[in-house]
């Protein structure tokens, strides 16, 4: 049985009061597995940022359960020995007027266990990381760094990166990428990370979650979905207009171009024996995979409305 | 030295792509028998990947017969390294075939002769052949077997 860093049961969350309610986490059922670097993408308001604080108990479900390590995040007992093992890196990183020389003695005086000196170190020397300018007047990059270092040296079980690559240049982020997988992913530890920077996700997940207005559209191991999805360009009489495997058909004067999103041999293989002609065939990068997931779900919403 | 670099457009899955260049890199003589592998972490920090997909390279190779793993001793190229040496002709069949296909289907769309297909499979075996030698009359120190 896998054991799960973080699991969620119809989760909801929904903001305001008669009728001008939102709901920005609508029915969410996730699951990120213990050792896994997975991948929460969505776009903006999918309802990601919610989630994450409901699981360090900074925001209280409307309904539903959410799990961390088995324990309750949002009861009072339990939330204290979640947040003993989560390092959590939050998007909007306000953190007052310290610097973050002060931010990281100030969040190794909490973690007395597990902090490590050394790994802070490396964490400011491999990110430049300027110790002593109060956090106000660092740049955006800058805050995120601190923020970062503050939560990768606390060598935690389940580390939460909420859009950990804001205001990033492309070398910093190049050296977070590996630095996590250096320093964070070994003994079984969680690296649960939201995002839109879908190519550098791709690289360093092996789970995915895709979620569209607070509800999940595909979630599993990166692999999986990407053995499963699948372009096909098709020419031919009587070719199939829908069915369970097929996301999308879009049809124009000379071919048909078909979006699959399961077992992509045996449809070219049912194509085949139709008498179809496969003109090209392609696997789909995850960001074509998530502008297709979007855009379906947004469509048949459009239908339903 | 082993330099690996990945393309993430190319649409081939990363851990395929690792093996290919591996494979390559033995082939063609930049790495020999007996050659340490960096270690799987170590790779997956270089190459800003997950540990995993390494992981699944390097055991798709060691069940290969291509590179073996010492318990707690790291991983090396395996010592008969002729790759596939011990296949059996249906797996080396059965391994190329895609290959070939994928070659006759860009020829055709091509208008590539099949003589012209042949020669160009030559050239490409000619030049392995060349690297391999120029490695081997190379006077540096060959690392032995057993020998870290």
């Amino acid at each position: 049985m896998t054991a799960f860093a973080i699991q969620t049961h119809s989760l909801v969350k929904t903001f305001g009061l008669g009728r001008k309610q939102i709901s920005a986490v609508d029915g969410l059922s996730l699951h990120v597995p213990e050792g896994s670097v997975y991948g929460l993408l969505g776009r903006n308001s999918a309802g990601k940022t919610t989630t994450i604080r409901m699981a360090m108990g900074l925001a209280r479900p409307t309904s539903g359960t959410i799990d961390v390590f088995g324990l309750n995040p949002t009861r009072d007992p339990e939330r204290v020995s979640v947040l003993r093992q989560v390092g959590y890196v939050p998007e909007d990183k306000m953190l007052a007027s310290l610097s973050p020389r002060k931010l990281l003695e100030l969040n190794r005086s909490f973690y007395p266990g597990t902090w490590s000196d050394d790994l802070a170190r490396k964490v400011i020397k491999r990110l430049e990381l300027p110790l002593d300018t109060p956090y106000m007047k660092l740049s955006l990059g800058d805050k995120t760094k601190s923020a970062l270092a503050a939560a990768i040296a606390q060598c935690s079980r389940l580390l939460i990166l909420d859009e950990p690559t804001t205001g990033l240049d492309p070398i910093a982020l190049d050296e977070l990428l590996r630095l996590l997988v250096e320093d964070c992913t070994a003994e079984g530890r969680t690296i649960f990370l939201s995002s839109h920077q879908l190519a550098e996700i791709e690289q360093i997940a092996d789970h995915i979650g895709i979620m569209d207005r607070g509800k999940i559209l595909l979630e599993g191991p990166l692999d999986d979905i990407r053995a499963n999805f699948h372009r096909f360009t098709v020419t031919g009489a009587s070719l199939p207009a829908g069915g369970a495997a097929i996301l999308s058909a879009t049809r124009d004067a000379h071919a048909t171009r078909y979006i699959i999103q399961r077992d992509p041999e045996s449809f070219s293989h049912e194509l085949i024996c139709n008498g179809a002609t496969i003109l090209d065939s392609n696997p789909m990068s995850l960001n074509e995979i998530f502008l297709e997931l979007c855009r379906t779900a947004e469509s048949r919403e459009e239908v339903s409305a | 030295m082993l330099f690996l670099r990945l393309s993430a457009s190319s649409g081939v899955p990363v851990h395929l792509q690792i093996e290919q260049q591996i494979k390559q890199s033995i082939a063609s003589g930049v790495l020999c028998a007996g050659d340490p592998l960096p270690s799987t972490r170590r790779t997956a920090a270089d190459l800003r990947i997950n540990p995993n997909t390494v992981a699944r390279a390097f055991q798709n190779l060691e069940r290969e017969g291509i590179i073996r793993t010492v318990p707690g001793g790291g991983t090396y190229v395996a010592s008969f390294a002729a790759p596939g040496a011990g296949l059996l002709k249906a797996e080396k069949i059965r391994r190329l075939r895609p290959l070939a296909d994928q070659i006759a289907v860009e020829a055709s769309q091509l208008r590539f002769s099949s003589e012209d297909v042949h020669k160009l499979l030559d050239t490409a075996l000619l030049e392995l052949e060349k690297a391999r030698r120029a490695r081997k009359s190379d006077p540096r120190v060959e690392p032995q077997e057993g020998d870290r």
